[in-house]
């Protein structure tokens, strides 16, 4: 599997933070750029929606925008923090309206794939999307971390504030759940049985 | 392969899909986010600590004040050979005064009326 998550010892967003804070607009560009897809593509595949994402996205940034002057190096991540509010921004939305409508979902077309392929592509897209909309909030969130963004369960620990343990059984709960969701789908997604 | 197996490879699958395809921020968010960015920075150079720079710092301001004792020091007593302005300015306030209270005197106000 393949882990984005940044080196734990050496945290280069932390000192672009800094030097955000000392006034530096390029420092807010690159941490800008590497930290928004992140923070849009986790809050996509929990809330399932796009314009709510953007949201949760900005939210998030503007907080770390905010507490930059007083962020206190070597407390906490700051890609850490900013999948911590994340995580908690999503929760606040989903416990306001449950139901997450799948229609807006899209994955975006490559030209050089032939139509059946994009649609085998969107459907298998749509069936993962649609299947982590049935999990639970916590769990969702834990699968997507691990098995999509591909953090280590420390730091998922730390985004979701709960014990390593707790999210090996998250996940693990989470993965049978999809698994039984997506069952006798695997031949319309185009897997070989 | 057990049916276990197969469904955990074809999670696995559609795992391996949704990372190689995340979903793409949409540049008008980039560019909300940068805007933020902008609006919320301290720029260094506004409030006090823009002043202290824009005098050159801690070197800057003790030449500016050391300046300004040297030239209150000189006007207040001055060395031998110097003129005395400060004396010069008191003395002609005083001379002022009392041409000003020639002029506006009872008696002035008299002739002019007469």
């Amino acid at each position: 599997m393949q882990h984005f998550s940044p080196d734990p010892t050496s945290d280069a967003e932390a000192a672009l933070l800094a030097r955000y804070a000392a006034g530096d607009g390029v420092a807010a560009r690159l941490l800008a750029a590497q930290l928004t897809p992140r923070l849009y593509a986790h809050a996509f595949r929990v809330l399932g929606e796009g314009a709510e994402a953007e949201d949760v996205t900005q939210e998030a940034l503007m907080r770390l925008w905010k507490i930059a002057p007083d962020w206190r190096a070597g407390e906490a991540k700051v890609s850490t923090w900013c999948y911590r509010v994340v995580a908690n921004l999503c929760t606040d939305r989903l416990r306001k309206h449950r139901a997450v409508p799948l229609e807006d979902v899209a994955e975006p077309a490559d030209p050089s794939q032939s139509a059946e392929q994009r649609l085998q592509q969107a459907a298998r897209a749509d069936a993962l999307q649609a299947a982590l909309a049935i999990l639970p909030d916590r769990q969702r969130q834990a699968v997507v971390l691990r098995h999509i963004e591909g953090l280590a369960n420390p730091e998922i620990a730390a985004i979701l504030e709960i014990g390593v343990e707790a999210v090996e059984s998250l996940t693990a709960r989470g993965k049978r759940a999809l698994t039984a969701a997506l069952v006798g789908q695997r031949d319309a997604l185009g897997y070989e049985t | 392969m057990t049916d276990k197996d197969m469904n955990d490879v074809a999670l696995e699958a559609l795992f391996e899909h949704a990372r190689a395809a995340p979903p793409q921020a949409p540049q008008a968010l980039m560019a909300r986010v940068l805007a933020d960015a902008q609006q919320v920075q301290v720029t260094p150079r506004s409030g006090l600590l823009g002043w202290w720079r824009a005098l050159g710092g801690a070197p800057g301001l003790g030449g500016l004040v050391t300046a300004t004792c040297v030239g209150f020091w000189l006007g207040v007593a001055p060395p031998a050979g110097m003129p005395d302005l400060a004396d010069q300015i008191l003395v002609q306030a005083t001379v002022a005064d009392d041409i000003t209270a020639d002029i506006t005197s009872f008696g002035w106000d008299d002739s002019e009326e007469g």
